[in-house]
């Protein structure tokens, strides 16, 4: 547990950024103005008007993020925007993209380094899906708030809107892995199917970026399949892909780490990078739209746009 | 061309021919012979290759003390209280201390080699210089050195460094070696091959050197 003092430090600083945010002309977090104002798909939004989260009643709400359990300042402020956004914003669930625990992995650590960042998001009955990072201990499988049921892969129906999430375990995808995606994903019936797990297909991340002998291996199946939306982690930066063979990719590796520059301009895959500070997505799906916002420690929103459901899938 | 021409010609090809024959003949009993070199691909496929590289009698000794460790394993953490798919922290570092703690006061006597025996450690490091040595072998480097902690100090029966990430196992390589029971995993740590035990986070064995340079 960090000491008091720091705790304290950590949420005055959060408040203060939240509402140095909220503040801030059309930076807001707050998901106000109907759908009117969203962007085109995968176009970087303009900083000064950046796409609503229409905050329908009936939709999908969710965030994403990963790379996050150092139990350090950051992530901790990273999880007051969280709840700030909860509560004008009331996301169901998180899905997380692995290295969810840095360093050791005893009991205590559950409770620094996840339990305490997101206690108003757990309390307020948000539930977490977690995919494992190369950080990750594997009996992390077990762990109650991680909802992976024992498994190191699994998929399950969103809570709302028809769509399927897939959590896979990339640091050891065996053959028998492939196969069960195959079949997940061959017998899908949701309209959405959005995949998640540690390792980015494309990144323009300096210390990893893409991992070509993963994509190798995944992305034929995306492809023939109707996957929609794919979020990865890794690499310590939030990216945003222009769509790849008509998937979209996000890397959204900086909930808690960060490194800071750490990327390479100018892939040609890549349409918007944040490297200068931690953020996390919210998103948004209601019929064939998934609106989403990437918000970062200080409570910006620094990326924003739709994203069309890949149709026929 | 004259009859003697043709005779020529003839006697040539049948001469060449023999020549290809014998020299491919020589070729396969050495390979058989140091059973030692996975068969070349060919023309089969790499899932065809990869199962007749699974399935050859080198491995048939370390397949074996595989299952029978995964059968150890079964065996002691039944022993033990069920893990909940929904447990606490602190249910799941009881459960994973306990069963280290058992598997290591029950094979006291293992060491480096106790599950990579011989002819196994030779077979597998060959077959990973066979896959590395294919067009890809940049990629399968940069994805299994990607956070590969370089030298570590390893021992049998002992814990799995707390502060040491895993590697990552590309696909390819996880096609190409022997499959695993649900006890047991492969990493690289530095440029060996262990097996992992995920649930009791331990070094069951490792080879050294594996990792083709």
């Amino acid at each position: 547990m960090p000491p008091r003092t720091f705790r304290h430090s950590a949420l005055v600083a959060g408040l203060l950024a939240c509402l140095l945010g909220c503040v801030s002309a059309g930076q807001s977090t707050a998901p106000a103005t109907p759908s009117s104002a969203v962007v085109p798909a995968a176009q970087p939004a303009p900083s000064a008007s950046p796409a609503s989260l229409p905050n329908r009643p009936d939709s999908l709400k969710f965030i994403v993020f990963g790379d996050f359990g150092t139990g350090g300042r950051p992530q901790y402020e990273l999880g007051i925007q969280m709840a700030a956004l909860h509560e004008r914003f009331p996301f169901q669930m998180a899905a997380l993209v692995g290295d969810n625990l840095y360093g050791s992995q005893r009991p205590q650590d559950f409770k620094t380094k996840f339990e305490l960042p997101y206690k108003p998001l757990l309390d307020a009955g948000v539930k977490f899906y977690a995919s494992l990072g190369n950080h990750d201990a594997r009996e992390q499988r077990y762990y109650k708030l991680f909802n992976m049921d024992g498994k190191l892969y699994y998929s399950f129906k969103a809570p709302r809107q028809d769509v399927r999430f897939i959590a896979l375990e990339t640091t050891y995808t065996t053959p028998e892995q492939i196969k069960w995606l195959e079949d997940e994903l061959q017998g899908a019936k949701e309209e959405w199917k959005i995949v998640y797990f540690h390792h980015p297909l494309y990144s323009s991340g300096g210390t990893h970026g893409s991992d070509v002998t993963l994509r190798e291996a995944l992305e034929p199946l995306f492809v023939k399949y109707g996957v929609s939306v794919v979020f990865s982690g890794h690499d310590h930066i939030y990216e945003r892909m222009k769509p790849q063979k008509g998937v979209q990719y996000f890397v959204t590796g900086s909930g808690g780490q960060l490194r800071a520059g750490d990327s390479r301009r100018g892939e040609p895959f890549s349409a918007h990078i944040v490297d200068n500070v931690q953020v996390f997505l919210a998103a948004e799906i209601f019929g064939d739209e998934m609106v989403f916002n990437a918000i970062s420690r200080t409570g910006r929103v620094v990326d924003s746009g739709v994203i069309a459901r890949r149709q026929g899938s | 061309m004259t009859r003697h021409d043709l005779s020529r010609w003839v006697f040539s090809r049948w001469a060449f021919g023999t020549v290809c024959c014998a020299l491919a003949a020589i070729t396969a009993a050495a390979q058989s012979h140091t059973g030692t070199k996975p068969p070349d691909k060919g023309a089969a496929t790499a899932a065809a290759q990869a199962k007749e590289n699974r399935d050859a009698p080198e491995l048939t000794e370390f397949k074996k003390r595989v299952e029978e460790y995964a059968a150890l394993h079964r065996k002691l953490e039944a022993t033990l209280p069920k893990l909940p798919n929904e447990a606490t922290p602190e249910q799941i570092d009881r459960n994973q201390r306990a069963l280290a703690t058992l598997v290591a006061s029950s094979r006291p006597n293992a060491k480096l080699g106790s599950v990579f025996t011989p002819p196994a450690p030779t077979y597998v490091r060959a077959l990973l210089t066979r896959l590395f040595a294919s067009s890809n072998k940049r990629q399968l480097r940069e994805t299994i050195q990607d956070e590969n902690p370089g030298p570590v100090k390893l021992t049998v029966n002992g814990r799995y460094p707390d502060q040491v990430p895993l590697t990552t196992m590309p696909p390819e390589v996880l096609e190409a070696l022997p499959r695993l029971p649900e006890e047991l995993e492969y990493r690289f740590v530095g440029d060996a091959l262990i097996l992992l035990d995920p649930h009791a986070h331990i070094v069951i064995d490792y080879l050294p050197a594996a990792l083709p340079q």
